[in-house]
């Protein structure tokens, strides 16, 4: 790949073509990435007025404080439930794309389109639905004896935003599940059905270990959509309640600098966060790249 | 061990176009059969009926006394070797061997026996923990081999198995699948395009043309006696001289030439005639055709001739030594001739 090399006469030319892109890239971010890395070690008093460095004192503080350990907790529960929602249906649909040949195309198109639907309409579009009131679905749960509330219930809130957020990802899942799915040869399907395995044991013993850099390709991505892009969704439906039980890491960020003004932990906050995306890139390109099974 | 039979065999598609139609061939066990035609002519579907992965619209495929229409692939006791090999790419070699047995429920040792049993035969017991990938084309070739020795079928389907190995290499797996299979003495379909291929491997070959078969025979038979001038272009290289003549009152008459035929036939024909049947004769003979040389091909142990005859073009082929000149006059025994209606069809 890298056998073709340009060669600049002028010594200043490559950077010069590489300046937009370098600009871009260190305001927007490492300029703000510096600045909440500093402004994680200070703390201001409450009206703005003084500023002082109290070095790793907000981290310290942050990981005794059990609502940030709540937060922690809740965004694991939310990501892990988001991912597995939005890939098992994802791959399920993916299947059956497969295994459609005439509309598929048609099919296909529809799938994506919640794709690009913002996740604050997605998270109003949900709340709408299952609003207690006036929502739809809670009356359709009433019939069979259930009383849906999330605006009181821990659990019903938790199951809203993951089915709403993960109904946005399911799109982009089930995108990549198709092209994995069509990039393992029909050929092989055929050698193991003759081979005396039913279309059950296919799966598990072709298809899905096929998969399988795709599905970790999708797990890794997913998370990090939860983890980040689902600001929206919180903000739209519950706002972290009720009681902190959907309050998620990037929503506790938002939640706590810019409504409680508390900016020295909202930074610490916001930097231990992109520890965790760093952590989370780092994982994609070390595995992803080098295929995961086979 | 079985035979296998096709009974008016045809399969078309829901659009109305049909893959193949009325094929009748009797398998004996242990016979090893070719079907060779050129791409689209429906042998690769045929196969994929035989084995269960095309449904069938007409008539029906036995093996042995049970019809198998409507089972699926794996209950119908046949294996098949892929053109891709389709080697299982998250499986070592062993585990790609003993997944058919696997799912069979096989007991553990029965299945070792026969992995190493297979391994053995095909010598490749020294990469059974590898993975396909770390395999050369070859040996990927007799993985795909072994996957289908193991299960001791039936019937063993080829789909042209060796058109992914370089020239070389895939001379001499012709040769070992052909000792294989006479070793195990199961009853295979073969299926390729390569002329050369199905003269070499096929106890009898079916050639097939758009859906239908052309003619079922030895190699020898369909090589010396072609039904049509279809299977003599198709069979044979270089290819069959087709040539435009008249039969009349017991003589043929190709352009200004003419010879005696002990043939009844009155009409115009076309006249077959292989490149090694064709001799050089001084010019003026009785019978000869007077044809102009275009260019020589040198294959070493004989050169080709490529002729052209009043329009028509002709090959001859002649001993390496032998000198060729512009002008030249060829000439065939008329036992080496072949007539061909105008329908394509043998004469006689």
């Amino acid at each position: 790949m890298q056998n073709k090399r340009a060669i600049f006469g002028a010594k200043g030319l490559p950077y010069l073509l590489l300046a937009p892109q370098l600009i871009i890239t260190a305001i927007f971010f490492l300029w703000p990435a510096g600045q909440a890395i500093w402004q994680s070690f200070l703390r201001e008093d409450a009206f703005g007025i003084k500023t002082t460095f109290v070095a790793l004192e907000n981290y310290s503080r942050l990981f005794a404080d059990p609502s940030y350990l709540n937060a922690l907790k809740v965004t694991v529960v939310f990501a892990l439930s988001t991912a597995a929602l939005s890939m098992g249906v994802a791959l399920v649909l993916a299947l059956a794309v497969d295994r459609t040949l005439r509309s598929a195309r048609i099919y296909s198109t529809l799938l994506i389109w919640p794709y690009a639907v913002a996740p604050a309409v997605a998270g109003v579009l949900w709340w709408f639905m299952f609003n207690p009131t006036i929502g739809i679905l809670p009356y359709l749960l009433k019939g069979v004896g259930y009383g849906w509330n999330h605006a009181l219930d821990r659990g019903d809130a938790m199951t809203l935003v993951v089915i709403s957020a993960a109904w946005k990802q399911i799109s982009y899942n089930f995108l990549f599940f198709v092209a994995g799915l069509q990039a393992i040869p029909a050929s092989l399907r055929e050698a193991a059905a003759i081979d005396g395995a039913g279309p059950v044991r296919r799966f598990w013993t072709i298809t899905l270990p096929l998969l399988s850099p795709t599905t970790f390709f999708l797990l890794v991505v997913t998370i990090v959509y939860t983890m980040f892009d689902t600001f929206g969704v919180i903000d739209a439906i519950t706002e972290g309640g009720p009681a902190q039980s959907t309050n998620i890491l990037v929503y506790k960020v938002y939640q706590d600098g810019f409504v409680g003004l508390n900016l020295g932990s909202s930074a610490a906050q916001s930097v231990v966060l992109m520890g965790i995306v760093i952590v989370l890139t780092v994982i994609q390109f070390r595995f992803v790249e080098r295929r995961v099974n086979y | 061990m079985a035979t296998l039979t096709l009974e008016s065999l045809g399969k078309t598609y829901d659009s109305g176009a049909s893959a193949v139609s009325g094929i009748n061939i009797d398998v004996a066990d242990g016979e090893f059969l070719v079907l060779v035609g050129p791409s689209g002519c429906g042998k690769s579907t045929l196969l994929r009926m035989i084995a269960g992965l095309e449904t069938v619209t007409h008539g029906s495929i036995r093996i042995g006394p049970r019809e198998v229409n409507r089972l699926e692939p794996a209950d119908r006791d046949i294996a098949m070797v892929f053109q891709n090999y389709a080697l299982y790419p998250h499986m070592s070699v062993r585990e790609n061997l003993s997944y058919g047995l696997r799912n069979r429920r096989m007991a553990r040792a029965e299945i070792t026996r026969r992995v190493e049993e297979a391994a053995r035969i095909l010598e490749i017991g020294d990469f059974l923990e590898r993975k396909p990938r770390a395999l050369s084309g070859g040996q990927r070739q007799r993985v795909a081999m072994g996957r289908a020795i193991v299960r001791e079928p039936s019937v063993f389907l080829f789909d042209e198995p060796l058109s992914n190995l370089d020239a070389k290499l895939r001379v001499t797996m012709r040769g070992e699948i052909r000792n294989l299979q006479k070793r195990l003495g199961t009853t295979s379909v073969y299926v390729t395009h390569d002329q050369l291929e199905a003269m070499t491997l096929a106890d009898r070959l079916v050639v097939l043309r758009a859906g239908k078969v052309e003619q079922i025979g030895t190699p020898l038979e369909v090589y010396q006696r072609p039904a049509s001038t279809f299977v003599a272009e198709f069979i044979g290289s270089p290819a069959m001289n087709l040539l435009d003549g008249v039969m009349e009152h017991g003589r043929l008459a190709i352009g200004t030439a003419t010879m005696r035929l002990p043939d009844a036939h009155c009409g115009p024909v076309r006249v077959g005639v292989r490149a090694e049947d064709l001799r050089a004769v001084p010019g003026g003979t009785q019978g000869a055709l007077p044809v102009r040389l275009s260019y020589v091909e040198e294959l070493g142990s004989q050169r080709l001739g490529h002729f052209d005859c009043a329009g028509a073009r002709l090959i001859a082929a002649f001993p390496s030594g032998q000198g060729l000149s512009e002008e030249m006059a060829l000439m065939a025994d008329p036992e080496a001739l072949h007539l061909f209606g105008a329908d394509g069809m043998r004469l006689t």
